[in-house]
């Protein structure tokens, strides 16, 4: 049985990694065996933070080799270690499934002995709850750079996700930051994947596929100087070379003294406004030139979708019986699923602003930026426009930022398996 | 006016919509405490199947999927689920092809609203039911959930446990889903009681040692935890209860 305290201690270095998603895997059950994956993801629970748990994140040792300068689990620094088996992670991973606490598991590790070693025993625990504990629920599991291409495959045969973590936006900061991990190391393995992904997609290999679910990864932001402008324009690049499902970012909070790192954190806006952005480029048609120059920061002030709006209020009012889908969808106040309820719900009649209040659409922010029959409720005032909207995000950075202000007592931001 | 009560199960639904169609004005209820007053004449309905057949076939012509939307519901907890239900019959038999997106109706939007709501528990349900290992292997979880849903979970879980034995049980409807390894029934439930087996406060006291150590204490946001996860599903979450 696992130990309570080592649970603890992997437990609590792996809880800032970002990722928990348990979503984009159908994988089925088989006779004797325990789990399936659902496509849509499972929140198991939820954490006082608001974080949800879908998968029993933990690394497998936080018994680091490398001294990566922002790392809580650094070679120089003072915590206490643990390591587990794969038995002792598979068993509990079994029981905790089978009472339903979680979706499955997330696996990772700081590197201990070698790179080589520590991703042979991340695969081994991968594929003994595969194949000797006959477990079919979600498996994400982290690539250790540096090791061998065919214990990657080797596990991404048997899980369901993985991510080799970017780190750092830029090469030259991972030189400085993190000497020991090269560019290299980290997009060589992603290619591996997305190679090995496509190959089963072109043969239309159906059993036993790699990783279903896809790769993801993960960037600290604040840590180094890069823009918002050149987070996101990698972040494209990432989506559009290695076809990643999700590129996370994780704001930097000054624990680690050193005077290669800034003494201020980034903040939970900046990370907010990334994801916003990021949304953005995947779910609305946005292209990154438009929300952000290579060399400029998202505004603090508006979320880049009424940011974008109000630099270019020649498109706007649109009329909501007849803006084609893509317009509506850049309606600053109009998401997604407001977007497609609108363009539904027309085909059976005009729609007037009562309508879409019935409909909760949220109105507003959207009412400066749309008409419903030739009718327009806005402002016809730019400045006033402006401060409507400013006020709502003062608001939401008020909050913010206090969440945020006490991280000089927080352990830290980031750890070794990053 | 006439108000139709029936005895809260979809035929008899189906028979009240039969017999209240052709009504100018009334109301359809599974709500025995519904306010009576002076001019209302209550109508207590029964099942006829063949009235139902031919209501669902009515429906069905109109809209294939309408009749399983129903269905779900008049799961609702809510009293107002059969007029609710009613009204967009009313309105799908008149429009004569699908509304169920013609979100500028009132009727749809109450209607969807209701069906989210049930489907919506399913969705969390499948996150936040909490099973026990009983001394006899088999697992029990205990629930109390807004709607009446336990049957609709019970393929998810037997697709997931397959070989293990389990039951959900609704504490508030004193109604229980049990699968046996091959496949499932639903039974009337009134208490149980339930002898743990060994290693289960183990594994518990595990897991609330792992769901203190995985929070980030510096980040505080209850309001967001609790919006996702109500208070009232708590007293079956082991994280969630003292000690």
């Amino acid at each position: 049985m696992i130990d309570e305290r080592k649970l603890e201690i992997l437990t609590e270095s792996a809880k800032y990694d970002v990722s928990c998603s348990s979503s984009g895997s159908g994988r089925t059950n088989r006779p004797g065996g325990l789990g399936n994956a659902a496509a849509g993801g499972i929140c198991h629970s939820f954490t006082p933070d608001g974080r949800c748990i879908s998968l029993l994140k933990i690394l497998m040792s936080n018994e680091c080799l490398y001294d990566c300068e922002y790392c809580p689990n650094r070679r120089s620094a003072d915590v206490p270690r643990a390591r587990l088996t794969p038995d002792e992670i598979c068993e509990l991973t079994i029981n905790f499934y089978k009472r339903n606490y979680i979706e499955g598991l997330f696996l990772s590790s700081a590197v201990f002995d070698s790179p080589d070693k520590t991703m042979e025993l991340l695969c081994e625990t991968v594929t003994k709850l595969r194949k000797v504990y006959n477990f079919n629920g979600y498996i994400h599991v982290k690539g250790i750079p540096h090791s061998d291409s065919a214990l990657m495959m080797k596990a991404a045969h048997a899980a369901d996700r993985m991510s080799y973590n970017i780190e750092l936006p830029s090469e030259r900061s991972l030189k400085l930051l993190a000497p020991q991990k090269s560019k290299q190391s980290l997009l060589l393995p992603m290619r591996g994947l997305k190679e090995a992904i496509d190959y089963d997609r072109i043969n239309k290999v159906r059993k036993n596929k790699v990783i279903p679910a896809g790769q993801t990864t993960q960037m600290i932001i604040g840590a180094s100087p890069e823009s918002d402008g050149q987070i996101l324009k990698l972040t494209e690049a990432l989506y559009r070379s290695m076809d990643l499902k999700r590129v996370y970012y994780s704001s930097y909070i000054p624990v680690v003294k050193s005077n290669k790192l800034p003494a201020v954190g980034a903040g939970l806006l900046r990370e907010h406004r990334l994801y916003q952005a990021d949304w953005l480029i995947r779910f609305y048609g946005f292209d990154v030139d438009e929300i952000c120059a290579e060399n400029e920061n998202l505004s603090f002030d508006y979320d880049p979708k009424c940011a974008w709006a109000l630099k270019n209020m020649q498109y706007f009012p649109v009329e909501i019986n007849t803006a084609p889908l893509a317009m509506l969808l850049r309606v600053p106040g109009i998401g997604a699923k407001g977007a497609y309820k609108i363009c539904e719900a027309r085909k059976f009649g005009k729609l007037d602003f009562d309508n879409l209040a019935k409909m909760r659409i949220v109105l507003k922010r959207a009412k400066h930026f749309i008409t419903c029959n030739g009718k327009f409720y806005g402002s016809d005032s730019i400045a006033q426009v402006k401060a409507s909207l400013m006020l709502e995000s003062g608001e939401e950075s008020r909050t913010q930022l206090s969440m945020f202000s006490d991280s000089s007592t927080s352990l830290s931001a980031l750890t070794g398996e990053l | 006016m006439k108000i139709f009560i029936t005895d809260g199960g979809s035929y008899s639904f189906f028979t009240a919509v039969f017999d209240a169609y052709s009504e100018r004005e009334c109301v359809i209820t599974s709500d025995e405490n519904v306010q009576m007053s002076f001019g209302n004449e209550i109508v207590n309905v029964g099942t006829d199947f063949e009235k139902c057949a031919r209501v669902q076939k009515k429906i069905a012509a109109c809209d294939p999927s309408a009749v399983d939307d129903i269905l779900i519901v008049l799961r609702s907890r809510d009293n107002l689920k059969e007029q609710a239900a009613f009204e967009y019959i009313k309105r799908l038999i008149e429009k004569k092809s699908p509304i169920s997106r013609a979100f500028n109706l009132p009727e749809v939007i109450i209607f969807d609203e209701l069906k989210h709501k049930v489907t919506g528990e399913v969705h969390k349900m499948t996150g936040f039911l909490r099973f026990m290992e009983s001394d006899s292997g088999a697992f029990y979880a205990p629930y109390s959930p807004d709607n009446d849903i336990t049957d609709l979970l019970m393929p998810h879980f037997a697709a997931r446990f397959r070989e293990e034995r389990f039951v959900i049980h609704d504490i508030g409807r004193k109604i229980a889903g049990i699968y046996d390894g091959h496949e499932w029934i639903m039974s009337y439930a009134g208490e149980a009681e339930v002898y743990l087996s060994e290693y289960e406060t183990v594994f518990r006291t595990l897991w609330k040692k792992y769901y203190r150590a995985v929070n980030i204490k510096e980040r505080p946001h209850e309001k967001q935890m609790k919006g996702y996860m109500p208070v009232r599903y708590w007293k079956f979450l082991p994280e969630k209860k003292d000690g």
